[in-house]
């Protein structure tokens, strides 16, 4: 017997109207054609038996059975397909957007969907996949498909979670006493001498007095919790009958923060969102949908970067609170300007200095709060017109799509007074003396409103398709397609535009012999004209091997499809802006005389009319295979894409001199010139198998990529130098030697030119690679991987075991070959840097063998500071990305019931993670911690 | 019909309409072309502030990631960012002007041909003045002698270049570019006017604007009050004064500038204030509130040759005050600079005739110390504080003007700048006070100095040449200014009158101190070819105890009296030689 997969009719719908009915040339269908078995591509949909290689899809609506999403992003999608690695497909880099986003059709935002309201997600990977979408899908794009109503009754479902988010860790720094001494040992060390006294660093130590001897711990339950809520409900009503069906999505989320000093504590983020979808038989032959989504999203903040603060702000330098009653009664004066203040709490005021008049302690109590308000609002609608009385086997549909968003900020912003004390000890207790005021309170009361910013985006499209299939064996379609978007943002003069039109054309003889060929005229206004228009093509030829000969009768080999593809794309998104081809002299800068003054002009570059589209050249190959009923299924492709013709301001011809900073003018033209070439691999395989009542599916993923420069403008000294032929994501720096020993090593070598005067033992060796005797920016090499557009091997294993009603899913994640620098001041401090407790391992003559840093400087610690491999790690890491139990009633209680059905689930995010730098990994600095989440939630379905 | 209406879309099918304009713009829009000179104007080299003083024995910096201090350290490369900077800006500046004077005959500037011929006149005369000012920042930076010895300096440019043009071109010699440079001066010194005021009457008009029917109204119309801070004849004169003390210097003998030379070219520009006569007496104090007032920009200070159009800020004071009066304490005087300061009687204070006393360091010295240093127990600022720059114990968290208290803030070396700020200007960001500042460009003293470094060594300290006065003159005049020697009539001086070499090393030191914090001493020690690597030293006060200490060593390789053509221009083009040793 033949596998029911293999009977599926070559689907052609159009748009994302995956559920209406689709006239197909007649024939006997014997099966109903499932949306779950329709893959969406550019302008049509395929059934997945006919799919050839360059696409993936997820479903999202079965996946969220198992494994509740909250929020859609490149880490909760990473790890379920082959090709994607969470931040490019295949490797594509990610400049200039990068990926295209598109929602039913639409080039949207990904980050403001909810999870719930989407059908699935298809990954359109290959150039071939792609080419009909023009210039600015060159390098990939996701397409979301929300969902659509049903016909029959009132369906409701209605979803409730609820889930704290844990902090992993948090950056550790060093308290006042360790901070002022090693400050000392630097500055010794520095040549100076030290600053602080002991009987200071002794006095802080014992905590006596901790509002004269400061010691601030940002991070202290004071101002930071460890968790926050986070609580999503949505409702889903879908519904209908044969002329009209609709689904309607009303979602809402709110988090809290880490956050809670001062009026932190009501920082909140939150999202309401509307959707509804309504598809409309208008005839026989007439069929249209109309969407429609609203979002209203706002975030309530303190004022100012609390996080960026915790990197910076050293402990010893203010003491944000201090008792009015350490003022000596006598001190009247100090007194008197204490009391004025507004900002007297629980017999606390505000202590400063000169130049730290204000600090973001005192700012989250005293500063204001200001509140981020975005709305979103999107419409599109289509048409779809049965043509077959014109022509048997036409169609015409259409599509149109307006979608609004604004933002702006509110807020209330307050400026305050501080004071500084000046102490004195009167038998053996400190008072305060004196006070010196510095600022002032100002309360306005006005509501500020500010950072306005408007985007519009109309989306367009329009396509004929002729399908036909002769004799049970020639399936055939063709289809002729033309769209256009753009996009106006305010505050941009010119707008975000693609042109296109396509030409696809498909073939299979008997689901067996396949052949794709797609098309796009592509238009860039970016261009000069007669150089404006561009043709992208890709040939895609394939075979079913399960459908030949002896294979066709076999249950072991389902489906066994083999693909090669050929592409070439044209873009103009990594053309940045436009008139790039003129010199365009603008104005800018001020020349002042007398009473006068003006911008002064200048060309803003070189002309070049023959400036032209950038190039991807992509060749591929896929395979896809389904085995034993489906028990296992593979998917393969290995790609390579050259892209050409990347600008540049060819710098080795002309002297730095044709360019200026101010005025920013330049002569230099604009030139496609570099090139890139990408070459990977990605696989997935699924196993599937039941035990009785347990059923058990297992699948493994994984994507490759490395991107080289085959082409690039440079002049060196040093072959070792060029970038060319190297990897486009590498790590450039010294290689370093170790710590110097004693300070004669150090003397001995000329390392005078990365900038420290004086080198002494526990300072960075590095080596001189060309051997010169002196150490400059020729000795820096390629050091390794950066992983810019995702880890150059991400892995993605996904587990589903199910027991009656239990469902337990398991979700990792893994990435590998990506290096990366320690930076910063939290790995390298130096001079007023607040010291992280890496500080510690510092070199001294003591711990000279052991040590993990250069000796501390408080200087600018130039030379130990350049980027070497001293301070590279590596990015590998293997995390437990999900696990959800999902508990199902069953069905049969609810029979006759009002309620159709109850789910619960309980899920951890990101529980562990094995990695040798997990500590690195986990860490974030200078910004909000990595959460883990534990979550749970239940369905109830009416 | 949707198709339609996103066909009228700009940025769709054709980019929205911008208005391109190119080179030829300025045929058709007079105000256009002097835009284009206009980048030139704002490409120019000067600073409101010292930078690389804190790179010589005068200052270091408490900005420990300070580019010319880690250049100073060792850190000097032709890599590095400050060795490009002259050579782009200056060179893109001449490309401007080059692409302005090829275009200037088709400007229209005014209907009127008598008034065009006057504007073609007076713009020609700032394009050739700015361009001989760029020709000199760069043969200061970039001249230098090759391996083979040979003194040279950078690409002459006459002519605009472009994208098509082979830039692989070999450098000028030094000499061929000072002569680019004195004619391009000499022609703007025929074409402008000394100075751009407003004449009252016909009979002052020029008789060459006479002869083509110009009056008074349309002469102050093109080269009035209104034209003020703009290239005029004097700037052009003194940058031609300046690029020829340069040459004369030791650095660049090979050019073929004499002494001579150089000292005639200064007093063009003294004369015409009648010499030593004319020497200002607030000259030295051209930047104090009392001075600068509410600044005007049409007329200027009798001080000031060239200076920036005046607006109220506070940044230099925001930089330089001490923390106490809420600056960063930035540019740190060293001992060396207070060293250099003679005693109240003129006598240096390594001379036992000074009387000076270690132990009171500050007292009866010469009263520019106390103008353009403020030094421990000195006051300053509004209220006119005291500023402890000793080592002492706080006495509060803004108490941060001791020696070395807090690294960024404090004083390396015991002493803040006081020179070139106003004391009523208030950096406090919840009191702020702003004031008019007047950023000078080149001032009467420089020039002055200048002659006399010049005229000391082409004709002795008393030679005259063919003017009316001597380099001991100058210097007396500028000593009496300063206060120092009136008691005694100034006895050092008189004895140094008699020997060259010490009225060389006088005049240098005067130059030190008449012009310190201005962005000068840093490249004529390198014309003197003198010493660049006295190490910077600070004043530790405890008590009553003085201390000096080394604060900042110096670490200038020999080669480094010529600074390095960039590396990058040198390494791209094989006809560009670098000067020797970098």
């Amino acid at each position: 017997m033949i596998s029911i997969f293999k009977k599926y009719l070559p689907v052609v719908i159009l748009g994302s109207m995956a559920t209406v009915a689709v006239p197909v040339s007649a024939q006997d269908i014997e099966e109903p054609i499932l949306a779950d078995s329709l893959v969406q591509l550019a302008y049509r949909q395929v059934a997945e038996a006919d799919l050839l290689g360059g696409s993936e899809k997820i479903n999202i609506k079965d996946l969220m059975e198992k494994n509740h999403i909250n929020d859609l992003n490149g880490t909760t999608l990473k790890g379920y397909i082959p090709g994607y690695n969470g931040n490019s497909l295949w490797g594509a880099d990610t400049d200039n957007g990068g990926v295209l986003v598109l929602i039913d059709g639409v080039i949207r935002d990904l980050n403001n969907i909810p999870p719930t309201e989407v059908e699935s997600i298809t990954f359109l990977k290959g150039a071939q996949a792609v080419v009909l979408y023009g210039a600015r899908a060159a390098k990939g794009a996701v397409y979301i498909t929300t969902k659509r109503g049903q016909q029959g009754d009132l369906r409701v479902n209605v979803h409730a979670s609820t889930g704290f988010n844990v902090a992993k860790r948090l950056p550790e720094y060093l308290g006042s006493a360790s901070y002022m001494t090693l400050y000392n040992e630097a500055n010794v060390n520095a040549g100076g001498s030290p600053v602080y006294s002991d009987e200071q660093i002794y006095l802080t130590a014992t905590g006596a007095n901790p509002y004269r001897y400061g010691d601030v711990d940002m991070l202290s339950d004071d101002y930071v919790k460890h968790t926050y809520n986070r609580t999503d409900v949505d409702m889903e009503i879908t519904g209908g009958n044969e002329r009209a069906r609709f689904y309607t999505n009303v979602s809402y989320y709110r988090f809290g923060d880490y956050l809670k000093a001062g009026t932190a504590k009501h920082n909140y983020t939150d999202r309401f969102g509307v959707r509804g979808n309504v598809d409309v038989n208008l005839s026989d032959y007439v069929t249209a949908y109309v969407n429609t989504a609203a979002t209203f999203y706002g975030a309530r903040q303190a004022r100012g970067d609390y996080w960026g603060a915790t990197n910076t702000l050293r402990p010893n330098r203010i003491v944000p609170f201090i008792p009015v009653d350490m003022i000596n009664p006598n001190a009247v004066g100090a007194l008197q300007t204490v009391m004025n203040s507004n900002n007297i709490t629980n017999g606390m005021f505000l202590g400063g200095t000169s130049t730290d008049a204000t600090n973001i302690i005192a700012d989250y109590y005293c500063a204001g709060y200001q509140k981020f308000i975005s709305r979103q609002f999107q419409f599109d609608a289509g048409v779809n017109i049965d043509l077959s009385k014109v022509t048997q086997g036409l169609t015409f549909g259409a599509m149109y799509a307006i979608d609004y968003a604004t933002s702006y900020y509110q807020s209330y912003q307050d400026s305050y007074a501080t004071f500084v004390p000046t102490w004195q000890n009167f038998n053996g207790k400190d008072e305060i003396v004196g006070i010196t005021q510095e600022g002032k309170d100002e309360h306005t009361g006005d509501q500020v409103v500010d950072n306005s910013s408007s985007r519009q985006t109309q989306h367009f499209s329009a396509q004929f398709d002729y399908t036909r299939c002769w004799n049970d064996l020639h399936n055939f379609h063709a289809m002729l397609v033309a769209a256009g978007w753009q996009r106006s943002q305010s505050g941009e003069y010119h707008k975000t535009s693609s042109a296109n039109m396509g030409l696809g054309i498909d073939y299979n003889y008997d689901h067996t012999y396949y052949v794709d060929f797609g098309s796009s005229l592509v238009h860039s206004a970016k261009l000069a004209p007669g150089h404006r228009n561009g043709i992208s093509v890709s040939g895609t030829v394939g075979v079913n091997f399960a459908n030949i000969g002896s294979l066709r009768e076999s249950e072991n080999v389902n489906n066994l499809m083999l693909s090669l593809s050929a592409s070439r794309l044209k873009q103009d998104m990594d053309i940045e802006k436009y008139y790039m081809y003129t010199a365009n002299y603008t104005n800018g800068g001020w020349y002042s005389w007398a009473p006068n003054g003006q911008a002064a002009a200048y060309p803003q570059r070189g002309s070049n009319e023959d400036l032209t589209f950038i190039t991807r050249k992509e060749y591929s190959a896929t395979l896809r295979g389904d085995f034993f009923n489906r028990a296992l299924s593979i998917n393969a492709s290995v790609f390579m894409y050259d892209k050409d013709g990347m600008l540049i301001n060819n710098s080795t011809k002309f002297p730095s001199f044709f360019s200026t900073y101010y005025p920013e003018s330049s002569f230099v033209p604009w030139l496609n010139y570099d090139a890139n070439r990408t070459k990977g691999f990605d696989f997935g395989v699924t196993g599937r198998k039941k035990f009785g009542e347990f059923e058990l599916e297992l699948g493994v993923n994984g994507t490759y990529y490395k991107t080289k420069a085959t082409k690039r403008d440079e002049i060196h000294e040093d072959a070792y130098q060029y970038a060319q032929g190297k990897d486009v994501d590498a790590i450039w720096g010294y290689r370093c030697l170790g710590f110097f020993q004693t300070d004669e090593e150090a003397a001995s070598v000329d390392q005078s030119a990365l900038g420290s005067a004086s080198l002494g033992a526990g300072d960075l060796k590095y080596e001189d690679v060309n051997g010169d005797g002196v150490i400059n920016t020729q000795d820096r090499v390629f050091l390794g991987r950066g992983g810019w557009y995702g880890d150059p091997f991400t892995l993605g294993i996904n587990l589903t075991a199910k027991y009656k009603g239990f469902t337990l899913f398991v979700h990792c994640t893994g990435g590998y070959g990506a290096k990366a620098l320690k930076s910063g001041s939290y790995y390298r401090p130096s001079g007023e840097n607040k010291y992280s407790s890496e500080a510690l391992n510092r070199w001294t003559p003591e711990t000279a063998a052991t040590a993990t840093l250069p000796r501390l400087l408080s200087d600018a610690a130039n030379n130990n500071n350049q980027d070497s491999d001293f301070w590279m790690y590596s990015r590998n890491r293997f995390e437990l990305a999900k696990v959800q139990l999902t508990y199902d009633f069953a069905s049969s209680l609810f029979a006759g019931k009002i309620v159709k059905g109850i789910q619960l689930f309980v899920s951890g995010d990101d529980l562990l993670m094995i990695a040798k730098n997990k500590k690195i990994l986990e860490t974030n600095v200078g910004g909000a911690p990595q959460s883990r989440f534990y979550n749970i939630g239940a369905t109830v379905s009416f | 019909m949707l198709m339609v209406a996103m066909t009228s879309c700009d940025d769709m099918f054709t980019p929205a309409i911008e208005n391109i304009k190119d080179e030829t713009t300025m045929e058709n829009e007079a105000n256009y072309a002097d835009q284009i000179l206009g980048s030139a104007y704002i490409l120019m080299p000067y600073s409101s502030s010292p930078y690389n003083d804190v790179a010589t024995d005068d200052a270091v910096s408490n900005d420990l990631s300070n580019t010319w201090l880690t250049m100073a350290g060792g850190a000097w490369t032709s890599q590095t960012g400050v060795s490009n900077d002259n050579w782009r800006d200056r060179i893109a500046s001449i490309q401007f002007i080059n692409i302005f004077l090829k275009n200037l005959d088709k400007v229209t500037f005014s209907t009127t041909e008598k008034l065009n011929k006057m504007f073609q006149d007076r713009l020609r005369g700032e394009a050739l003045g700015l361009r001989a000012l760029n020709m000199y920042f760069l043969l200061q930076n970039y001249g230098g002698k090759s391996a083979s010895g040979e003194l040279l300096g950078v690409h002459i440019f006459t002519e605009p270049y472009d994208a098509t043009v082979d830039m692989n071109l070999p450098r000028n010699t030094f000499k061929e570019c000072l002569d680019q440079l004195i004619a391009d001066a000499n022609e703007a010194v025929d074409l402008l006017p000394n100075t751009y005021v407003n004449l009252s009457s016909n009979n002052q008009v020029p008789q060459k604007y006479i002869a083509i029917g110009a009056d008074v109204a349309d002469y102050n119309r093109v080269f009035g009050a209104n034209t003020h801070i703009r290239m005029c004849g004097r700037v052009a004169a003194a940058i031609r004064a300046q690029a020829a003390l340069l040459a004369a210097s030791p650095a660049f003998e090979e050019s073929g500038m004499t002494w001579a030379q150089a000292a005639d070219y200064s007093a063009i520009v003294l004369d015409q204030i009648g010499g030593v006569a004319g020497l200002c007496p607030t000259g030295h104090l051209w930047y104090t509130a009392e001075q600068v007032g509410n600044a005007s920009n049409t007329e200027d200070h009798a001080e000031i040759i060239w200076r920036e159009r005046a607006g109220t800020s506070c940044s230099l004071e925001e930089d330089n005050f001490p923390p106490s009066l809420y600056g960063k304490g930035r540019v740190n005087p060293t001992q060396n600079l207070v060293d250099a300061f003679p005693a109240l009687n003129g006598y240096p204070i390594s001379d036992s005739r000074s009387n000076y006393n270690a132990n009171d360091p500050y007292s009866n010295r010469d009263p520019r110390l106390n103008y353009y240093i403020v030094t421990n127990g000195s006051t300053m600022g509004i209220s006119g504080n005291v500023i402890n720059s000793s080592v002492h114990t706080p006495e509060n968290a803004n108490d941060k003007d001791g020696l070395n208290t807090e690294n960024g803030t404090s004083t390396r070396t015991g002493y803040y700048m006081r020179k070139l700020m106003r004391n009523d200007v208030n950096p406090n960001s919840a009191n702020k006070v702003e004031k008019d500042h007047y950023t000078k460009r080149i001032r009467f003293t420089e020039l002055f100095l200048a002659y006399a470094e010049a005229a000391n060594e082409a004709w002795g300290p008393t030679g005259k040449g063919s003017h009316g006065y001597s380099a001991y003159e100058v210097i007396k005049a500028i000593r009496q200014r300063a206060g120092i020697g009136t008691e005694n009539g100034d006895a050092y001086l008189e004895e140094a009158k008699g020997n060259p070499e010490t009225m060389r090393t006088l005049i240098r030191n005067e130059r030190r101190l008449e012009l310190c914090f201005e962005n000068l001493r840093f490249w004529d020690l390198r014309r003197w070819k003198a010493d660049l690597n006295e190490a910077a030293r600070g004043m530790r006060i405890e008590g009553n105890s003085y201390q000096t200490f080394e604060v900042e060593k110096r670490n200038f390789a020999p080669y480094m009296i010529y600074g390095p053509i960039p590396y990058n221009d040198v390494l791209k083009f094989s006809n560009i030689e670098q000067n020797a040793g970098w």
